[in-house]
């Protein structure tokens, strides 16, 4: 069957098997930042954002992503993506790094409705999201960093 | 992985969804997927999606007391939507918030929550002590029932080959009413080992309507009618909060699983059920 979302802002047309999973798709078109780890939706290493919104792209069938907007991070490209990628550095929360786009996703999108979260408001962005290496302490400190980086601009405060 | 999938389907109305459900025995209707997309099932051979079929709007009708959600609306958007948050001291979007993960309560739906729930479903019990009535289509009427009644009956039967449109829920008017959600899992997003919701409306001093419901019994949420004609009547103390605890424990129909044994799930409810009413007692309390 044909299917037609925006993927990283390019709407495309694709053959996809009816139960063909968005997880699978995406990494057949190369979108490799959307990585295979436990497939059952706990773990959020293949979170995506659909219509920008944060999702398990395990859980859903590229069928239902006809005539919606995905973006995986190989299309966060903004200053909001730059800056979370360059917190995460500075902070030293990527170790393994397996988890790291499925992190970011999710904070982009906290970031994006909400540009001064809260420490447990971040926590709850980050509960879809599983890291064995760091306690996640370090990617707290670094989506914090960003909201204040890019909160403090938009006031003139940075 | 749905292995003999054939056909996934975008029907533009509710008689069209029926009708590719009609044609095919061995197709299902999805929504949002979650369930669907995890399954390995070898049944299904068709999908019908019926998240086109605009019945997602939520609305909060102050004149008549009235919330309606419509099934295909995200868990996550009733949870983040202002009017919801204002329903009962924000019982119903705090509640809701307890489901899964935020991507989970993102992809996932109310309806999709309702028409094939799982025993330790938090939806069924939420909404089973709220004045909750489900409104579904089935071969080209619709029809409404009393959420709570309908999940004591053969549900599966009833829904089954229906779409749910949505739910309708009375808000309390003019009493001193609370409700709270209690849930034990093993982790923050993990499904609940045990669930209970409690909702009761005070006037003068006592007790004029109450209810609770218990779910992941393990089974399905069920309501403890007998503890609920109990209170009526009574004024909302700790003994008597106490009493109903452990008559609830007693009364409720308990099992055991590989998660907790029946004899931790009845000690669980005598808490969980003490500390809701207590909550609760808190709240009206602070509202009168």
């Amino acid at each position: 069957m044909k299917v037609e979302f925006e993927l990283n802002g390019e709407v495309k047309e694709f053959d996809v098997d009816s139960g063909e999973i968005l997880l699978d798709l995406l990494r057949d078109e190369g979108c490799k930042s959307v990585k295979r780890g436990c497939e059952t939706g706990d773990c959020g290493a293949c979170m995506v954002l659909v219509d920008g919104r944060a999702m398990t792209s395990c859980t859903l069938f590229a069928a239902q992503a006809d005539g919606k907007e995905v973006r995986t991070v190989e299309g966060l490209e903004d200053e909001l993506a730059e800056q979370l990628k360059e917190s995460l550095l500075e902070a030293g929360a990527v170790q393994c790094g397996f988890c790291i786009p499925g992190v970011l996703i999710s904070a982009y999108s906290l970031l994006s409705r909400n540009e001064e979260p809260t420490k447990g408001e971040i926590k709850a962005a980050l509960d879809g999201n599983l890291c064995r290496c760091t306690g996640y302490v370090k990617q707290i400190e670094a989506i914090k960093e960003t909201a204040d980086s890019i909160g403090g601009s938009s006031n003139g405060q940075k | 992985m749905l292995k003999n999938l054939k056909e996934y389907h975008y029907p533009g109305s509710l008689d069209e969804a029926l009708s590719l459900s009609d044609r095919e025995s061995r197709s299902f209707f999805i929504a949002g997927g979650t369930a669907l997309a995890l399954s390995d099932s070898s049944r299904p051979v068709e999908l019908i999606d019926v998240s086109r079929l605009g019945l997602d709007e939520l609305e909060l009708d102050k004149e008549n007391g009235k919330l309606t959600i419509g099934a295909t609306t995200k868990i996550q958007k009733v949870v983040e939507n202002k009017s919801v948050q204002s329903v009962l001291g924000g019982f119903l979007s705090e509640s809701l918030e307890e489901i899964g993960s935020y991507p989970v309560r993102n992809a996932g739906t109310l309806g999709g929550s309702l028409v094939r729930p799982f025993p330790w479903s938090d939806v069924v019990p939420i909404l089973s002590v709220l004045e909750t009535e489900i409104t579904y289509y089935h071969k080209g009427d619709e029809k409404t029932r009393e959420l709570s009644k309908l999940y004591e009956s053969d549900f599966r039967g009833t829904l089954n080959r229906s779409i749910i449109e949505g739910v309708s829920i009375s808000l309390p008017e003019g009493l001193n009413t609370a409700a709270k959600f209690k849930k034990f899992s093993r982790s923050e997003f993990d499904v609940a080992a045990l669930n209970l919701a409690c909702k009761l409306s005070v006037e003068g001093n006592n007790i004029s309507e109450a209810r609770l419901s218990i779910g992941a019994r393990p089974m399905i949420g069920e309501r403890v009618t007998d503890l609920e004609d109990n209170l009526v009547g009574e004024k909302l103390t700790e003994k008597v909060a106490e009493d109903a605890a452990v008559f609830a424990a007693d009364a409720a129909d308990l099992g055991g699983d590989n998660k907790l044994s029946k004899e931790y799930r009845k000690q669980l409810v005598k808490k969980m059920a003490e500390e809701a009413l207590m909550d609760i007692k808190k709240e009206v309390a602070n509202e009168s």
